[in-house]
C-alpha cells in the first residue's frame, strides 16, 4: 500500500511534466531571444537595450540614419551578431555531438573530446605552426580541421572494422589516440620557440574573436544537417539505449548506424574546434544538465539540447568579454569553470533531494 | 493444441541441422525442430545449455555456420532486417541504462519497424501505444522514468513495445528471471494471452509446463528432446538433463505435469560420486 502511494505521487508529478514541456520551451526560447539581445549589448563600446533594438530594425530595413547610430549599427551587426551565432552555434554543435556520442555509446561520460578530435586538430594547428613560425593565419582553421579529419579516419578505420565489442574499442582506441596525439604535440612544442608555444596555447583554450558572417555558413549548415538528421533518426538513437542486441531486434543495422553517428559528430567537432580552438566540457555537460530534467527521447530533448548548449556558450562569451576591462579571457576556462561549479551544485542538490 | 497437425501450412518457424560455434566451442549443435503458428513454445535446459544462443539464432542476431533458419517458410538471413522486424518482436532480460527514458518512449521505439525515418507517430500509433500499455497495466506510469520501474514493470513494458511492434512471432529470452513469482507467472500469461506464437526460454519447469503447448530441451547444445509438456517433463529427462530427482505428478488445477525435486545431493554425491550427472 505504501508503494501504491508513492506510485500516485510519482505519477502526478509525471503528468506536470507533459504541461511543462511547453512551458520550458517558451521559456527557453524566450532566454534565447533574451540572451542575444544581452551579447550584443555588452561590451566594450556601451551600447544600451534601445540601440540593439533600433539597429536591427534599421539594419533590415536600411534608413537614413546619422553617423553616431550608424557606428553603433556597424559594431553590432559586424562584430558582435557574428561573434553571438558562432557563440550560440558553437554550444548547440558540442552539446548535440556529445548527447550523440553519449547515445551511442551507451557512455555518459562520452565527449567529443574523448576520441582524440580535439588533440587531431592541436596537432595539426602545432605542425603548421611549427613549420611556418607562429603566425596565425588563415590557414589555422584549415591545418585544425584536417587535423580532426586525421584523427577521425583513424578512429573509423580501428573501430569500424570490429564488429563485437565496438563501443568498447571505439572508446578505448580514441583516448589512445589522444594521448598519441598529445604526445605528438608536445614534442613538436618542446622543439619550437616559446612565442608560438604561447600562440598555441591560447589556441586551445578557445575563442569566438574569429567570428566573420563569411565563414559563419559553413559550420551553422554542419550543425543543422546534423541536427536533421539525429531529429530523424531519433527513434533508432532511443533503441540504442536499450542496448544492441535490443536494438539489432528492431531492424537496425546497430553497428553501421553507430559509425555513420561517430561520423556526424566528429564533423561537427572538427568544424567547431577548427574555428574556436579547444572548448571542452560543454559537450559533456549540457546533455546530462538537460537529462536531469526531462526525458531526452523526444525531439523536445534534441532540440532542447542544442538550446541550452547555445544559449550556454553565448553567456560565456558575455563573461569572457566582459568579465576583465579591457581584455579577453579564453572561453575554454570560462567553459569549465563555470560549468563544472554548476554542475557540481546541481548534482550536489539531486542527491541530497529525496527521489 | 493440435499436436499431430504438423504439416507445412502451420508452421510458422522452422530450424533445419543448425549449427553455432563460438571460439571454436561448440555451442549448438545439429538442432531441427518446427513450431507452429499460434503455439507456445519453451526453451528448457540447464545453464550453458544454449538456450539464448538458440534463441539469438531464430531472432537473427547470429548466424549459424550451417543449418537454415526459416521463418513462413523463408530463409530468416533473406528477409530485410526492418521486415524482419516487422513480424517478429523480442524481449530480452532487462539491460540497464543510464538514461532518462520514459515508459511512453520505450513502448513507442515499437514503431521502429514501421515507420519512415521522417514519419511522425499519427493518432493510431497513438492509439497503439496507449492500448499497448493498458494491455499490461501500466497506463498509469507512462511519463514515468523506465529506469525507476521495478523489474516485473520493466518488462511488462518491453512486453507493450513488443505489442506495439504487431508481430506475429514473439521470442522471449528467460524474461522471468529475477522476477518474484507473481510477477513470472503474470507476465507469461500476459505474453500467452497476445494469442501469436510466442517462443520464450524458462528457468522454472513448472511454469514451462503450465504455460507451454510445446517443449524443446536442450543439453549441451543438443536438442534432447521435444514435445507436449507431458511427453517432455518426465522424470528420466529431469535426472539425465538437469541432474536432480524429482517426482512428478499432475498439477491439480489443470492436469499438466507438476514437478517436486528430492533434495539432499551433497550427502548422496559423496556417498555415491557424480553418478546422474
Amino acid at each position: 500500500m505504501f508503494n501504491a502511494v508513492v506510485e500516485k505521487k510519482q505519477g502526478s508529478k509525471a503528468s506536470d511534466g507533459i504541461i511543462n514541456q511547453q512551458v520550458i520551451m517558451i521559456l527557453v526560447l524566450a532566454m534565447c531571444v533574451f540572451s542575444f539581445f544581452c551579447a550584443l549589448s555588452f561590451g566594450a563600446a556601451n551600447i544600451t537595450f534601445t540601440d540593439v533594438w533600433q539597429s536591427l530594425w534599421q539594419s533590415l530595413l536600411p534608413h537614413e540614419t546619422s553617423n553616431d547610430t550608424n557606428f553603433i549599427q556597424r559594431i553590432i551587426v559586424e562584430l558582435r551578431m557574428p561573434r553571438a551565432l558562432l557563440a550560440f552555434l558553437a554550444g548547440s554543435g558540442l552539446a548535440i555531438s556529445g548527447l550523440i556520442l553519449q547515445i551511442v555509446t551507451r557512455n555518459p561520460l562520452a565527449d567529443p573530446y574523448l576520441f582524440g578530435i580535439s588533440s587531431g586538430a592541436s596537432l595539426g594547428v602545432v605542425i603548421l605552426i611549427a613549420f611556418t613560425g607562429g603566425i596565425f593565419t588563415v590557414m589555422t582553421p584549415i591545418a585544425a580541421f584536417v587535423g580532426s579529419l586525421v584523427a577521425m579516419v583513424m578512429l573509423m578505420l580501428i573501430a569500424g572494422r570490429k564488429q563485437s565489442q565496438q563501443v568498447e574499442s571505439m572508446l578505448l582506441a580514441g583516448v589512445a589516440l589522444s594521448f598519441l596525439f598529445s604526445s605528438f604535440t608536445s614534442l613538436l612544442l618542446y622543439h619550437t620557440d616559446p612565442q608560438a608555444v604561447t600562440a598555441v596555447l591560447f589556441w586551445t583554450m578557445g575563442s569566438f574573436s574569429r567570428a566573420q558572417w563569411d565563414n559563419l555558413f559553413f559550420p551553422a549548415f554542419i550543425i543543422i544537417a546534423c541536427i536533421t538528421f539525429m531529429l530523424a533518426y531519433r527513434r533508432q538513437l532511443n533503441a540504442m539505449l536499450l542496448g544492441d542486441e535490443s536494438a539489432t531486434t528492431l531492424g537496425i543495422n546497430v553497428n553501421r548506424f553507430r559509425i555513420i553517428m561517430l561520423l556526424l559528430s566528429s564533423l561537427i567537432t572538427a568544424t567547431l574546434v577548427s574555428m574556436c580552438g579547444g572548448i571542452g566540457f560543454v559537450g559533456l555537460m549540457i546533455p546530462h544538465i538537460v537529462r536531469f530534467f526531462i526525458s531526452q527521447g523526444t525531439v523536445f530533448g534534441i532540440v532542447l539540447t542544442a538550446l541550452v548548449g547555445g544559449i550556454f556558450m553565448v553567456w560565456v562569451d558575455i563573461i569572457s568579454r566582459t568579465l576583465l576591462v579591457n581584455q579577453e579571457l579564453p572561453v575554454g576556462v570560462i567553459t569549465a569553470a563555470a560549468g563544472s561549479l554548476f554542475f557540481l551544485t546541481l548534482l550536489y542538490f539531486r542527491k541530497n533531494r529525496p527521489s | 493444441m493440435s499436436n499431430g497437425l504438423k504439416t507445412s501450412q502451420t508452421t510458422l518457424v522452422s530450424a533445419e541441422q543448425l549449427r553455432w560455434c563460438a571460439d571454436n566451442n561448440v555451442i549448438l549443435d545439429d538442432i531441427s525442430f518446427a513450431i507452429e503458428k499460434g503455439s507456445f513454445t519453451g526453451i528448457l535446459g540447464p545453464n550453458g545449455a544454449g538456450k539464448s544462443s538458440l534463441l539469438r539464432c531464430l531472432y537473427r542476431f547470429i548466424k549459424p555456420e550451417q543449418g537454415i533458419v526459416s521463418f513462413e517458410s523463408q530463409d530468416i538471413w533473406q528477409i530485410n532486417a526492418s521486415d524482419f522486424a516487422k513480424k517478429v518482436a523480442v524481449v530480452l532480460q532487462e539491460t540497464p541504462s543510464h538514461f532518462n527514458l520514459t515508459v511512453h518512449d520505450v513502448v513507442a521505439l515499437g514503431l521502429i519497424p514501421h515507420k519512415g525515418i521522417f514519419a511522425r507517430a499519427n493518432k493510431s500509433d497513438d492509439e497503439n501505444i496507449s492500448q499497448a500499455l493498458a494491455q499490461v497495466g501500466l497506463t498509469h506510469k507512462y511519463k514515468q522514468s523506465f529506469e525507476h520501474l521495478s523489474g516485473g514493470e520493466k518488462q511488462r513494458v518491453l512486453i507493450a513495445r513488443a505489442i506495439v511492434q504487431s508481430p506475429s512471432l514473439l521470442i522471449m529470452d528467460e524474461p522471468t528471471s529475477h522476477l518474484d513469482v507473481r510477477y513470472q507467472i503474470q507476465i507469461m500469461e500476459l505474453a500467452k494471452s497476445l494469442g501469436i506464437t510466442v517462443i520464450a526460454s524458462f528457468h522454472d519447469l513448472n511454469l514451462a509446463s503450465a504455460m507451454c503447448d510445446n517443449i524443446l530441451v536442450l543439453n549441451q547444445g543438443k536438442l534432447v528432446c521435444q514435445g507436449t509438456p507431458q511427453a517432455v517433463l518426465t522424470r528420466e529427462m529431469l535426472s539425465d538433463v538437469f541432474g536432480v530427482c524429482a517426482h512428478v505428478s499432475e498439477h491439480h488445477q489443470h492436469k499438466v505435469p507438476h514437478i517436486s525435486y528430492y533434495y539432499g545431493y551433497i550427502q548422496h554425491d559423496t556417498e555415491h560420486g557424480d553418478s546422474h550427472v
